[in-house]
C-alpha cells in the first residue's frame, strides 16, 4: 500500500506542540518598532510632532507608493503611501513610526508623538458610503466612493424573469469580519553591516511576492533582500497582501543599520490589519412551477475600506461575487451588477473563502425561502437544481469539472436522519423552550487555479504557477524545495507522501524546505485552496522525473532494462525477481562514483518541475443542527455534518483538520464575529472581549464523511479544500436558525445572527412586522 | 499592549500592605489575582505608579462560618467556590452545605474560564466592581458586608453603599478589602442564579440572582430579593418586582409576572453587546428562569 491516502501523523506537529516553534516574535535581538495610528476616521494632517519618522522621511529616501492595479475600465487606480500622506482615511491608519529599545519603551515614545489632525466628515458603513452625498474617501482621484464596478447579463434574462412562476426577492447582509490569526502580524529585519543585504522575517503567506514588491518600493535589487516566513500562527488571507508595516520595517533596518522588529498586538490587528466581507446582496430570482431556478438578477455591494490591498486589489470581493454567484446550480439566465465602495474604514483583504461564504449564504437562503414558497422540501428543491452533467459551464463561463453535488447532499441527509429530527422538532414546538432547527447548505469551492484564472482578473501582477526542486542527497534522503509557503496546513507532510510513493522511499526520508526566498524556487505561496493542487502537482511531476533518474541508474547497476525497475520500500528491484539495490546506494553512486554513470549523465540526483492548471471545483454539503432560545435569541450548535468531495485525499486526517478549522470559523462568522464601527468611524471591537471568536464550548463535534471523485482537472486527482468549511457553514447555520423559528414566522438573512438580531426577529414576527429592521428585511414578493 | 512604567512592592503582611497603601495613596493599586488589573494596565487604561502585590500576604484566603454568616477572605480564588469548604474552629475543613453552599458552585462556574478562576480572587472581583460580575451581583442581592482595613482602622461597608458606579467602590485608596461577609441562607430560603453571555466564560450581558424565604407553614414568600447585573453601572436590586412576590406562593404565573415587572423596572443603557430593549428582554428571561430554578431546587 502506498503512502498517499494514509492519515500519517504530521511532521510539523512535534515542534509546534512542544512550544519549539520559531515565530517572528521569537527571533529577538531587535529594537521595537511601533506605529502611531490615526485616532480619527477621516482628517487632514496638519502636523506630526515628536520622536517619529513620517512619510516625509520615506519620501526623502525616494521610497515609492504601492499600486494595486486591475486593468479594467471601472477601476480607480491609486498610489498608496507607506505612511499616511496629508490625509488619514481610517482609524488605525499608520501615520508615523517610532523605534524604542523595548516594546514598552516604543509604546512610551508613541505616546509622546502628537498628531495634529483636523477631523473631517467620514463615510463609514456600506450604505453611508454609497450615499450620493457621502464624504469621499479619495476626493482627488474619484468622484464617488465606487472604486470598482462590474456588470453582466445573459441575453434572455429579462424574458426569463417575466416568465417565472414565482419571483423571490431577498436581501442578504454580511457583517464585517476579521480573519483573526492566533499570531498577529509581525516582521523583523536585519541588514548586514558589510554588503548591505537585508533579511526580513515576516509572518506572511507569500514570501517571494512580498520580496518583489518591497524591493520595487525601496528601489533595491531582489538579490539583496531575503524574505523568510518562519512559523506562521495562522493567516487565512490576512497575511497574503503586502503589509505597509513590513515594508517600513525593512526601510528602518536599512536606514538605522540596526535590527528592528514590529510585533503587532491584538488591538492593532483588530483595528488596522485587514478586514473582510462587509457585503450586501439583493437578489431577484425566478423559479418555474417545478421549482427550478431559471433566472437570477443580483445587485452586490462590498464595502472595501479605505485602500486596496496589493496585489489582489479591492476588486477581489465584488468581482468574485459577480463571477461565482450562480454557485452549484444549473441556472441559465443570470445578470449582476457588483460594486466595491470605499469607506473611511480599515482596508479589506481576502479572508478564507473571500466572497464565497456570502455568495453561498445568499443562494442557500434563496433556496430555502423558495422551497417554502413553492411548498417543496428544502432537499427536494436542491435535488432539482444542482448540477449533475459535467463539465458544466456557468453563465459566467466557469467550467465546473465533475463533482458530486447531489450525491453529497443525499449522503448528508441520510446520515443526519431527517425523520428523527423532525419528530424531535415537533415535540419541542409543542413543549416551548429552546427550539431545534436544521439547515442544509450545498456549495462548490473553486480551488487550485493557476495563471489562466488569475490572468482573467487582469491584475497588475498575475499569480499562478508553482515550482519545486527535488534532490536526493548521497544518504538517500530527499529534499523538496517549494515556492508555496505552508503555515500550519500540513503541506510538508502531504507532499512527503507524494514523493515517497513516486521514489519508493519513506516520508520520514523526505525534508520539505519552504518559505525562504534564499532556499526555494520562486513561487506564489499558500492561499486560495491552491497549495495541495499546485505544489502537489509540481511535486508529483518532479518526483516522477527523479524516479526515472533512479530507474535508469538502477538499470545500469543491475544490468536490467529501465522499464523493469520497481522503486519501493527503499529499494530498486527488477520486477518479478529479488534482484535489487538499495536506493541509498544508488544515491551514493550518483554522487560519489559517477564513473559508474552512463556517459553523458549529469552527476547528482536533482529535478525540478512546475505546475499551472486551470483549476477545479470541490463540492460539499453541510448540515447544521441548532437550538434557538426565542426568549434570549441565543443559538447553540448541537450538531454539524460535512460531506466533502475534494477529489483524491492525500492525507485524510489533514483534510479533516482543514474542514474542522474552516467550519469553526464559519460558525463564528454565522453567530459571533463582527467588526463594529460607530457612525463616526471609531472602531468598537478592538479586543477579544468585543470581537468574539468562539471557544471550544461554542463549536460542536464536526462529523465528516468523504466522497472521492478523482478529478481529471488536476494531475494528482486532488482538489483543494482549505476554504470550504468557512464557505458552507454560515449558510447551514443561518438556514438552521430560520428553520428553528419558522413556525413563529421569523426570517433572518443577516450574519452574524447575534442573539440580539435573532431576538429582534422573534419580536418583529410576533408583532406581525416584517422581520428585522425594515432595511434588513426580505421583501415580500408577488406570487404569479 | 505593554504597561506604562510602574514600581512594584510585595509585602508579606497585612500591616506592610496597609503601610504601603498609606504611603502611596492614589498612586498605588493593589494587585490580587491580576485578572482584571493586568489587562487594564496592558491597555494602559490603568496606569498605577506603584503596584502593591498582596499575593504573599498570609491570612487573607480563609473561609469560615459563624453566627449564620460566611466570611470569605479577599484572596480566596474563584475556583475554590466551585466546591466551597470552610474551616471549623477546631482547625478541620468541611464542605459548606445549605442553600448558599449549593448556590456558590453554580455561580462560580459562570466566572470566566478555569485559568481565570484559579488566579482571580473573590475580593479582587468585588473591589474591581464590574457591574456584570457574578460576585458583585451576589453580594448586592444578599446584602453582603465588605470588611476594609486601613492603617489604624477597620470598617464594614454594606453592599448597598459599596458599589458606587462602574469600576468604582466606596473603598478609599488607603484601604484594603480583607473579607466579605455573606448570609448563609437558612433552609427556608430558595435561591437561583441565571445569566446570558455571548460565549462560555464571558462576562454576562445580563445576569440575575433571586432569593426568596418561604413561610414554613404556608409556603408563601415572606421575603424576596432580586438582583440584576448588566443593566446599570452597578448591580441593582428590583424592589417593585420583589414586592410583587411577597405574600404569594411560588409558581410559573407569579414568576412570569415578577419577571415582567423586573423588565419594566430596569433602565438599561445599550452598548455593543446589547441595546436597552434587548437587555430588558434578557432581564425578563433571566429573572423568570432564576425564580424557577430556585423553586425547582426546593424539591
Ligand atoms: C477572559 C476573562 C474573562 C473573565 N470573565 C469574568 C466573568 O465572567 N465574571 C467575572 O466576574 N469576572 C470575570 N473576569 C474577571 C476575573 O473574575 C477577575 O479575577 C476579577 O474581576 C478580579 O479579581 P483579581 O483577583 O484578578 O483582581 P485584580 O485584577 O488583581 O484587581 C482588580 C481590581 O481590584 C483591586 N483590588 C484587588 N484586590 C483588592 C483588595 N483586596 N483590596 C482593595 N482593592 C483590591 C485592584 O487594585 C484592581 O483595581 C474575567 C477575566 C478575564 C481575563
Amino acid at each position: 500500500m502506498g503512502w498517499v491516502g494514509r492519515s500519517i501523523r504530521r511532521v510539523e506537529d512535534p515542534t509546534l506542540l512542544c512550544g519549539a516553534g520559531m515565530f517572528v516574535g521569537d527571533i529577538g535581538g531587535a529594537a521595537a518598532v511601533r506605529f502611531v495610528r490615526s485616532p480619527v476616521a477621516s482628517g487632514r494632517i496638519r502636523a506630526v510632532r515628536g520622536p517619529a519618522y513620517t512619510i516625509a522621511d520615506l519620501d526623502a529616501d525616494g521610497v515609492g507608493n504601492i499600486e494595486a492595479v486591475l486593468h479594467r475600465p471601472d477601476y480607480v487606480r491609486l498610489a498608496q503611501p507607506l505612511l499616511a500622506r496629508e490625509r488619514v482615511r481610517y482609524v488605525g491608519e499608520p501615520v508615523a513610526v517610532v523605534v524604542g529599545a523595548t516594546a514598552a519603551e516604543a509604546e512610551d515614545l508613541a505616546e509622546q508623538v502628537e498628531l495634529d489632525i483636523e477631523s473631517l466628515p467620514a463615510a463609514v458603513g456600506l450604505e453611508a458610503a454609497l450615499d450620493p452625498d457621502a464624504p469621499l474617501v479619495h476626493p482627488d482621484e474619484a468622484e464617488s466612493n465606487v472604486m470598482v464596478a462590474g456588470e453582466m447579463a445573459t441575453p434572455e434574462l429579462a424574458g426569463a424573469l417575466e416568465r417565472a412562476h414565482v419571483i423571490v426577492e431577498l436581501e442578504i447582509l454580511s457583517g464585517r469580519q476579521a480573519a483573526l490569526p492566533l499570531e498577529a502580524r509581525g516582521s523583523h529585519a536585519v541588514t548586514e553591516r558589510f554588503g548591505g543585504r537585508t533579511t526580513l522575517h515576516a509572518s506572511i503567506q507569500a514570501p517571494h511576492m512580498i520580496r518583489t514588491v518591497i524591493c520595487d518600493l525601496l528601489g533595491m535589487p531582489e538579490a539583496d533582500l531575503r524574505v523568510v516566513a518562519p512559523d506562521v500562527g495562522g493567516a487565512f488571507g490576512q497575511k497574503l497582501p503586502l503589509a505597509r508595516e513590513d515594508a517600513v520595517v525593512v526601510w528602518l533596518s536599512r536606514r538605522l543599520g540596526r535590527p528592528v522588529a514590529w510585533i503587532e498586538d491584538r488591538s492593532e490587528n483588530l483595528m488596522a490589519s485587514w478586514h473582510s466581507r462587509e457585503q450586501r446582496y439583493r437578489l431577484r430570482a425566478g423559479f418555474n412551477a417545478a421549482a427550478h431556478l431559471e433566472a437570477l438578477e443580483a445587485d452586490v455591494v462590498a464595502n472595501v475600506g479605505a485602500w486596496p490591498c496589493y496585489p489582489i486589489t479591492w476588486g477581489v470581493e465584488p468581482l468574485m461575487a459577480l463571477a461565482e454567484l450562480p454557485g452549484p446550480y444549473t441556472l441559465e439566465h443570470y445578470g449582476v451588477r457588483s460594486r466595491g465602495v470605499a469607506s473611511h474604514t480599515c482596508p479589506m483583504s481576502p479572508y478564507r473563502g473571500v466572497s464565497r461564504p456570502v455568495i453561498t449564504l445568499a443562494l442557500e437562503r434563496l433556496m430555502d425561502i423558495a422551497a417554502a414558497r413553492l411548498g417543496v422540501d428544502p432537499v427536494e428543491i436542491r435535488r432539482r437544481n444542482l448540477q449533475s452533467d459535467f463539465p458544466h459551464i456557468s453563465p459566467t463561463g466557469l467550467r465546473h469539472d465533475e463533482g458530486t453535488y447531489r450525491e453529497a447532499m443525499e449522503l448528508a441527509v441520510s446520515h443526519v436522519d431527517m425523520g428523527a429530527f423532525r419528530a424531535r422538532q415537533d415535540a419541542a414546538r409543542a413543549a416551548g423552550g429552546p427550539q431545534p432547527g436544521i439547515g442544509i447548505c450545498t456549495f462548490s469551492e473553486r480551488t487550485g487555479y493557476g495563471t489562466p484564472a488569475f490572468a482573467a482578473r487582469a491584475m497588475g501582477v498575475t499569480p499562478g504557477f508553482e515550482n519545486v526542486e527535488l534532490s536526493m542527497d548521497p544518504s538517500g534522503y530527499v529534499t523538496l524545495r517549494i515556492g508555496a509557503s505552508p503555515h500550519g496546513q500540513g503541506l510538508e507532510t502531504a507532499l512527503s507522501q507524494i514523493v515517497a510513493d513516486e521514489v519508493g522511499t519513506d516520508p520520514g526520508r523526505v525534508r520539505v524546505v519552504a518559505s525562504d526566498t534564499d532556499r526555494t524556487p520562486y513561487g506564489w505561496g499558500s492561499f486560495a485552496s491552491r497549495a495541495m493542487v499546485l505544489a502537489g502537482g509540481a511535486t508529483y511531476l518532479a518526483a516522477q522525473k527523479l524516479a526515472t533518474q533512479l530507474g535508469s541508474l538502477a538499470a545500469e547497476v543491475l544490468e536490467a532494462a529501465a522499464d523493469d525497475i520497481v522503486l519501493a520500500d527503499g529499494r530498486a528491484t527488477v520486477a518479478g525477481t529479488s534482484v535489487g539495490v538499495d536506493i541509498a546506494e544508488l544515491a551514493r553512486i550518483a554522487h560519489h562514483h559517477t564513473q559508474r554513470l552512463p556517459t553523458g549523465t549529469m552527476p547528482g540526483l536533482s529535478e525540478q518541475a512546475g505546475y499551472d492548471p486551470a483549476g477545479t471545483f470541490s463540492n460539499a454539503c453541510h448540515v447544521a443542527e441548532v437550538d434557538v432560545d426565542p426568549d434570549t435569541g441565543g443559538v447553540s450548535m448541537r450538531r454539524f455534518v460535512v460531506v466533502e468531495d475534494a477529489g483524491r485525499l492525500i492525507n485524510p486526517m489533514i483534510a479533516d483538520g482543514q474542514i474542522r478549522g474552516g467550519v469553526a470559523q464559519g460558525i463564528a462568522n454565522a453567530l459571533l464575529e463582527e467588526v463594529v464601527y460607530d457612525e463616526d468611524g471609531n472602531i468598537l471591537t478592538t479586543s477579544l472581549m468585543d470581537y468574539l471568536p468562539p471557544t471550544i464550548a461554542e463549536i460542536p463535534n464536526i462529523e465528516i464523511l468523504h466522497l472521492e471523485t478523482a478529478s481529471d482537472a488536476t494531475i494528482t486527482g486532488a482538489k483543494g479544500l482549505g476554504e470550504g468549511g468557512t464557505i458552507g457553514a454560515p449558510a447551514a447555520v443561518l438556514n438552521a436558525v430560520n428553520d428553528a423559528l419558522a413556525h413563529l414566522g421569523v426570517e433572518l438573512n443577516e450574519m452574524p445572527a447575534t442573539p440580539e438580531r435573532v431576538r429582534a426577529a422573534v419580536r418583529a414576527a410576533a408583532c406581525g412586522d416584517s422581520p428585522g429592521d425594515t432595511d434588513r428585511s426580505t421583501q415580500e414578493a408577488a406570487v404569479r | 499592549m505593554k504597561p506604562a512604567r510602574f514600581a512594584y512592592t510585595a509585602p508579606d503582611t497585612v500591616e506592610g500592605t496597609l503601610d504601603a497603601l498609606d504611603r502611596f495613596g492614589d498612586e498605588a493599586k493593589v494587585l490580587s489575582g491580576g485578572q482584571s488589573l493586568v489587562p487594564m494596565m496592558n491597555f494602559r487604561l490603568a496606569r498605577p505608579e506603584v503596584i502593591v502585590d498582596i499575593g504573599r500576604v498570609s491570612g487573607l484566603d480563609g473561609m469560615s462560618v459563624s453566627n449564620g454568616t460566611l466570611t470569605v477572605g479577599a484572596r480566596v480564588v474563584h475556583s475554590r467556590l466551585e466546591a466551597p469548604t470552610v474551616s471549623t474552629p477546631d482547625g478541620r475543613s468541611e464542605s459548606l452545605g445549605g442553600v448558599l453552599g449549593s448556590l456558590l458552585p453554580v455561580v462560580a462556574r459562570f466566572v470566566g474560564h478555569l485559568p481565570i478562576r484559579v488566579r482571580g480572587t473573590f475580593g479582587g472581583s468585588i473591589a474591581h466592581a464590574d457591574p456584570a460580575a457574578e460576585w458583585c451581583i451576589l453580594a448586592r442581592t444578599l446584602d453582603a458586608e465588605m470588611v476594609a482595613l486601613r492603617q489604624g482602622g477597620e470598617r464594614t461597608i454594606p453592599a448597598a453603599d459599596f458599589f458606587e458606579t462602574v469600576f468604582t467602590t466606596a473603598l478609599a485608596a488607603e484601604e484594603l478589602l480583607v473579607a466579605v461577609r455573606l448570609p448563609i441562607l437558612g433552609e427556608d430560603w430558595r435561591a437561583g442564579f441565571c445569566e446570558f453571555s455571548r460565549r462560555a466564560g464571558d462576562f454576562a450581558v445580563v445576569a440575575a440572582m433571586t432569593a426568596v424565604r418561604l413561610e414554613p407553614a404556608t409556603g408563601a414568600i415572606a421575603e424576596a430579593r432580586i438582583g440584576v447585573g448588566g443593566v446599570a453601572g452597578v448591580p441593582v436590586r428590583l424592589p417593585a418586582a420583589e414586592a410583587m412576590l411577597v405574600g404569594e406562593t411560588p409558581g410559573a404565573g407569579l414568576h412570569a409576572a415578577a419577571a415582567e415587572a423586573a423588565a419594566g423596572e430596569v433602565d438599561p443603557v445599550g452598548d455593543l453587546h446589547g441595546s436597552a430593549a434587548y437587555r430588558r428582554d434578557l432581564v425578563r428571561a433571566m429573572v423568570a428562569r432564576s425564580l424557577a430554578q430556585g423553586a425547582g431546587a426546593s424539591g
